[in-house]
């Protein structure tokens, strides 16, 4: 909150978004919270689009043709068989939770894991902003973009697990924001799950809450 | 995005923080499934739930439930959130008779997950934990406010916002109830749980200053 000066006088106080910290989420525009109905949308050309495109839940990438940030993941692993027997899933959601991330924060971690020879998901948001698939690099005019959150995501066997976890450990040392990581697994027959003892082989902890698929999807896959 | 993944809280806040979804894959079986997520909805809004809603249209805190039911569409993602375990039991006891083909996302407790599926004759298919948040941690607010924003995994609630709500119930312009709603509208999805809000505010209201010891560590 603000307060402009007229000649001597303190006026009335007033808010004004920082637009070089604003990622364009609008929440603020939906919240119908502006007493004089002052907050707009701006146009938002190229490269700023690009924070929308990572902050307001409602806007649709064309890549995955679903709102949010993301991708099907585990969500519909039942019936898409994403995720196998012996593998699994990675996210390290960049700036989750409400903390944000340049887009060159991003860069720098999907850079650590593509030259890890790893292979990100072809349909996230995130792996589409690559410009050279064989270093990582973004294209140079997004990276001081500021979004609420971007995905690093990819799968991998199981044996690389702890290899993996130890990177992640390290570019946790090397960014300026923070990330929260995501962890896909599918369930054993026996019901086993098997990347809790990845886990902590690596020294990680995971949280006793999380999501489950209850395998009710049609068809369901099949091998 | 994991948008029901990552909620911060005690063991006793998330034996009652429930959530229940669906969806259709794009590339198999989305053609034609609004008409079994409308179904699924009206399933869910017979058991009781403190929220719901769709990203497009809205949560019922935000929208009217009219325009949510008749807004779902194929690629649309429906969302209940509970308290109750027993009725996220019935929940699934219920779509599994209706054998309704689009798939079905429970978030919560693992383990109390893993037994509601046993007692219904279900198993876990895939499951997602969350590995913790790493980074600049000094960067996060405390680790109670997180227990409230992680709430809506879109990140719509501001920690800010946490704060007005505590001062303005502290000033008595709003009562807990109140000031839970409120946070809960930001949230497009309507899976943030204002009674779990309910109970985090009423802590936070209660002690005198927002401790420094009170940072966020690990999962």
């Amino acid at each position: 909150m603000l307060h402009k000066r007229q000649g001597d006088k303190r006026a009335k106080p007033y808010a004004e978004i920082d637009l070089e910290e604003c990622v364009e989420c609008a929440v603020c525009l939906r919240a119908g919270v502006c007493p004089t109905d002052a907050i707009r949308e701006q146009e938002l050309p190229w490269p700023r689009v690009v924070r929308k495109a990572f902050s307001d839940p409602l806007y649709i990438h064309e890549g995955t043709g679903i709102p949010g940030r993301g991708t099907e993941e585990m969500k519909t692993n039942d019936v898409t068989g994403r995720y196998r027997d012996g593998y699994i899933g990675i996210g390290l959601e960049m700036g989750r939770p409400g903390i944000g991330a340049r887009l060159g924060e991003v860069e720098k971690v999907i850079k650590r894991f593509v030259a890890m020879d790893i292979e990100l998901e072809e349909h996230n948001p995130a792996t589409q902003l690559i410009g050279n698939r064989d270093t990582g690099d973004f294209r140079s005019d997004i990276l001081n973009e500021k979004v609420l959150s971007a995905i690093v995501e990819f799968t991998i066997p199981i044996e690389r697990a702890k290899e993996v976890f130890c990177a992640v450990g390290e570019v946790a040392a090397e960014i300026e924001t923070v990330f929260s990581m995501d962890l896909i697994c599918k369930v054993a027959p026996d019901g086993e799950i098997p990347i809790i003892a990845e886990l902590e082989r690596a020294g990680f902890v995971r949280s006793i809450n999380g999501k489950v698929n209850v395998g009710l999807g049609r068809p369901l896959y099949q091998r | 995005m994991t948008h029901t993944l990552h909620r911060k809280g005690e063991l006793g806040d998330l034996r009652e923080d429930f959530i229940v979804f669906t969806m259709s894959a794009k590339t198999v079986n989305a053609k034609g499934s609004a008409h079994k997520m409308r179904r699924f909805f009206e399933i869910l809004e017979r058991y009781g739930s403190v929220n719901y809603g769709d990203m497009k249209t809205g949560s019922i805190l935000s929208s009217q439930r009219t325009a949510i039911y008749e807004g779902i569409r194929d690629a649309s993602i429906v969302h209940f959130a509970f308290t109750d375990k027993e009725a996220v039991k019935r929940v699934l006891g219920e779509l599994k008779e209706a054998q309704l083909g689009t798939s079905v996302v429970v978030s919560g407790l693992v383990e109390v997950i893993d037994q509601l599926c046993r007692q219904v004759g279900l198993k876990m298919h895939t499951v997602e934990f969350s590995g913790g948040i790493h980074g600049r941690l000094g960067l996060l607010p405390e680790r109670s406010i997180l227990e409230i924003t992680t709430m809506c995994g879109h990140g719509m609630v501001a920690s800010s916002l946490v704060k007005e709500m505590v001062r303005q119930v502290g000033k008595g312009k709003k009562t807990i109830p109140e000031a839970a709603l409120e946070l809960a509208k930001p949230c497009q999805c309507g899976i943030f749980n204002p009674k779990r809000a309910e109970i985090v505010l009423e802590r936070l209201i209660n002690q005198p200053k927002i401790s420094k010891g009170d940072r966020y560590e690990s999962a």
